[in-house]
């Protein structure tokens, strides 16, 4: 991502892990030796979908919502009801329903930014909490606890067939949160992002409009989430308020982009391969126990203490340690920049750098 | 239109919810007054509390009650372990996020754990005067209701009489109030947070138990139970105890009314819509201020 | 205003145009005045400086008028703009920048990208446009090359020394390119030779046009660098004027002292 600084070899490098990802994701259903294992990509690639989303809000600002279930749920549902109750053809009730659920992002946005750090956490559970009330009580509209069934956008095609189409199209939709996501990475709106997620008043008083910044990566995030909410209901066809508006789901996204690590591009896309196949793997050795909760709940916990920058810096940062001089040449020029930096000192030219190191950092202090 | 008669009623029971709301939100504020830490797995501690005063009276036969004699010291040590072994570890830059993240990871162990220990069964506590109730001036009152209420306002009394009489509750108060000034007065704030920690955990063994009583229980329960406690702290003003149980009361009152036009999902909702209310009108909340503001 | 303050504007030759200016302001934390209806004016072009005990209301003051904290009551103006009350990014928008008073830099982004954030985007095309643009970049380098921390500009803020972080924050400042800088204790924690390095960059800035108001608690800086000195106590301003007049006032020794 600060390719400024990365040499050119490491920089082929990545292009070239970049190519055989690519490559692999795109040749999966190929390689897949069965339906199952095809639908168990497909649900990878929504967690994927769904990760990356969510980083749009958590890893630019650092605001952490668990409950982006809510527009996950929000998305599937608006696009159910409206092939079901509006006989508006599938792909355009997609559509349609990313674009409301960008507008009611805007309201409870406001309502969520205008505190910081607990508050918005809070309010994102209460959200998911809300809409699970709603949605389950609501029956006559939402189908309640009975499910709401969404015809199939193609009705011909056989089971394989139609986990082949929907693969894709979720890999199609995560290019495009990629895209996006790298776009904004690399623009000064994305710069005042990560500066709010650094010291939010510091980036205040340089100018930054932080409210609405993070107003509209809020809605950016929770409309992509949307989307993926919406591809979701087409495929598997059946919802569910439970498993639509579950805390679970919206603590799975923050679980895989953290163990992706959420400062990288690919990091929630890592974790939600990591995870998602786990989880995957879970159901179908201990079927539907409660210990995908005590495993969700552990790695999560072990992340956030031991890994709290993800497993892509971590590994990063090993390679470079352990590769040839090569595709080390960032750590040593950093670490020839630290030495050189404190054989200047403070003031290059002068030659007095000693007192300065010395001084005390009372930001860290009183933190 | 409903009667006078049953609006009393209901009034009456949402006083006795109200009561058993402040003493959860009282330890949830404790944990956010010492470390700027939102509690997820609170509520989770407070099922695990009512599944072992359920398990233990279904193993002994005795009242629940007596299981207090246990979980309260044990949560208070594991209050205090929590704080010690996993919070402190966390960076104090990153600290309310991650710390959310953590305790949320916890109740979802806490969840999984019930459900593999015990399973997803719906439990219930059956004792002898489990049916029985009375009337004062017209409203029907179950004895179980009336007993969880008075734990829960014994357990309030005490934890008030703690933070006001005690020289810990003076150092907890102090600490609460301006952790860097109550480290340059003497006070290991340190291991104050941890008992802190500690006391937030003993209300939900006090409150579990309550809560055991007239409850049916199961391990997803907890869901249930957060989301309102965390509405009631934010609309009290995070941070402030007093705060916290005024407006524990007034939506647990608010709820039980409402419960008679609305039935009992709908009336749930009334949490969720004073929190965006109070974030509209006043994030500060409505009786904290000065901690919410930073946050 | 006084008669020496005139002369004093006689001898530098500049015209008196007044920048920020604050009237009535005050700020109270449960029933503590820590701004007490405080009117000053600090003069456009020119290096102002805010002095005064501990705990006399000066960062309060600084917070009141970029925004950071809301006015109890009263106005503050910008160059004849009424900003009070304005949220930060528009207090800085409208030229003025400030650093804080125990530094505060993005830890996790590199010098560079410190400089780089405050770059102001004017339309949603260089909004979208890269962060890394040519002669963003160029601009950036520059004023690390003017504060000396050119060499070090791919290092994570937080590898700096105390120190270089203040100077990194100048920097940050100047990208954003304001009319008027606020420094609140730019000598605060840094050794000497910094201070004398602030101390120039400052007066060669000022030469450049840029307008200060510096809090600081180092006199000898305050002295040799400001044309124009208020001392603030118990929230707000007793004396001001030219270094040379405040230093001899009995009213600031008395503040100071404690008598």
């Amino acid at each position: 991502m600060r390719s400024a600084s990365d040499p050119a070899s490491l920089r082929a490098a990545r292009w070239g892990l970049l190519a055989v990802a690519a490559a692999l994701v795109f040749t999966f259903p190929v390689l897949a030796p069965n339906a199952y294992i095809l639908s168990a990509g497909v649900v990878v690639a929504n967690y994927a979908v769904l990760a990356t989303s969510w980083n749009f809000m958590g890893g630019f600002t650092g605001y952490i919502s668990l409950g982006h279930a809510a527009y996950f749920g929000l998305g599937a549902y608006g696009t159910g009801l409206l092939v079901t109750k509006a006989d508006v053809p599938s792909f355009l009730a997609l559509v349609l329903s990313g674009a409301i659920v960008a507008v009611l992002a805007v309201p409870i946005g406001i309502a969520a930014l205008r505190v910081r750090g607990a508050s918005f956490v809070i309010v994102s559970i209460a959200l998911v909490l809300i809409l699970l009330l709603v949605f389950q009580s609501w029956s006559s509209f939402t189908g309640g606890s009975n499910g709401l069934n969404v015809p199939r956008p193609f009705p011909d095609l056989l089971r394989p067939e139609h986990h082949l189409v929907f693969y894709y199209l979720f890999a199609g939709l995560l290019c495009l949160a990629l895209l996006t996501w790298w776009a904004v990475d690399r623009s000064r709106f994305g710069m005042g992002l990560k500066a709010i997620r650094e010291d939010e008043d510091k980036a205040q008083s340089l100018g930054v409009p932080t409210f609405l910044y993070k107003l509209v990566a809020f809605v950016v995030s929770a409309t992509f989430t949307a989307l993926g909410g919406g591809l979701y209901a087409l495929w598997f066809g059946d919802l569910d308020p439970i498993f639509q508006f579950s805390i679970l789901v919206g603590s799975y996204m923050v679980l895989m982009a953290l163990l992706g690590g959420i400062r990288n591009l690919f990091g929630p896309l890592v974790g939600a391969v990591i995870v998602g196949s786990a989880l995957e793997y879970f159901k179908l050795e201990f079927g539907d126990t409660q210990f995908h909760l005590v495993a969700a709940g552990l790695l999560l916990a072990l992340v956030v203490l031991f890994m709290p920058d993800g497993v892509l810096p971590f590994i990063g940062d090993q390679l470079r340690r352990l590769g040839p001089g090569q595709s080390s040449i960032r750590e040593v020029s950093a670490g020839e920049l630290l030495e050189q930096n404190a054989s200047r000192g403070d003031l290059p030219g002068q030659g007095d750098g000693v007192e300065g190191r010395a001084a005390p950092a009372p930001s860290e202090v009183t933190r | 239109m409903t009667s006078p008669h049953l609006v009393f009623q209901s009034l009456v029971l949402g006083v006795l919810l109200g009561g058993l709301y402040a003493l959860l939100a009282a330890g949830l504020t404790l944990y956010f007054g010492v470390m700027r830490v939102v509690m997820i797995a609170h509520s989770a501690f407070l099922i695990l509390a009512a599944y072992l005063a359920w398990w233990f009276h279904d193993r002994t036969g005795i009242d629940p009650l007596l299981s207090l004699a246990v979980t309260v010291p044990l949560f208070f040590v594991a209050g205090v372990l929590m704080q010690r072994l996993l919070i402190r570890r966390l960076s104090p830059v990153t600290l309310t996020m991650m710390s959310v993240l953590l305790t949320f990871a916890i109740a979802l162990v806490i969840e999984g754990l019930l459900g593999y220990v015990f399973s997803g069964t719906q439990r219930r506590v059956q004792l002898g005067y489990s049916g029985s109730s009375f009337e004062v001036l017209g409203a029907r009152v179950a004895v179980v209701k009336l007993i969880a209420f008075g734990l829960a306002v014994v357990a309030l009394l005490g934890l008030y009489l703690l933070l006001k009489r005690s020289r810990l509750g003076q150092a907890l108060r102090a600490t609460i109030q301006h952790r860097d000034a109550a480290a340059l007065v003497g006070i290991d704030t340190d291991r104050v947070a941890g008992y802190g920690f500690g006391l937030g955990l003993a209300t939900a063994a006090v409150g579990g138990t309550a809560l055991a009583l007239d409850s049916t229980i199961y391990p997803s329960l907890h869901w249930h139970w957060i989301g309102p406690l965390m509405a009631i702290i934010v609309v009290g003003g995070l941070g402030s105890v007093p705060g916290a149980a005024i407006a524990a009361m007034a939506l647990g009152i608010l709820q039980s009314l409402l419960q008679l036009e609305m039935g009992t999902t709908w009336a749930q909702t009334v949490f969720y819509v004073a929190l965006f209310a109070t974030l509209m009108v006043r994030p500060q909340g409505f009786f904290g201020g000065r901690l919410a503001q930073r946050f | 205003m006084s008669a020496g303050q005139l002369s004093a504007e006689a001898v530098a030759g500049r015209a008196v145009e007044p920048g920020l200016q604050a009237t009535g302001l005050t700020k109270s934390y449960g029933g503590v005045c820590a701004v007490n209806d405080a009117s000053v004016t600090f003069h456009h072009g020119r290096v102002n400086a805010l002095i005064g005990p501990n705990g006399s209301g000066k960062t309060t003051f600084f917070n009141c008028a970029t925004g950071m904290i809301r006015p109890d009551s009263g106005q503050v103006t910008y160059r004849g703009r009424d900003i009070t009350r304005w949220a930060p990014h528009r207090v800085a928008a409208a030229g003025i920048g400030r650093s804080f008073q125990l530094c505060r830099v993005f830890p996790r982004m590199t010098v560079l990208e410190n400089v780089l954030v405050a770059a102001r985007a004017r339309s949603l095309r260089t909004l979208l446009g890269g962060a890394y643009d040519r002669e963003l970049v160029d601009r950036a380098r520059g004023w690390l090359a003017r504060v000396g921390l050119d060499h070090v500009e791919a290092l994570e803020a937080r590898n700096l020394s105390y120190g270089q972080q203040k100077l990194l924050e100048l920097a940050g400042v100047l990208m954003a390119d304001p009319e008027t800088i606020l420094l609140d204790e730019p000598a605060g924690g840094v050794n000497p030779a910094l201070i004398g390095r602030i101390g120039t960059l400052v007066r060669e800035l000022n030469a450049e046009g840029k307008t200060f108001l510096i809090v600081e608690h180092n006199m000898e800086m305050v002295m040799s660098l400001s044309d124009h000195v208020v001392v603030f106590d118990r929230g707000r301003p007793i004396a001001e004027g030219p270094p040379w007049s405040v230093q001899a006032d009995p009213r600031v020794l008395e503040a100071y002292l404690g008598v």
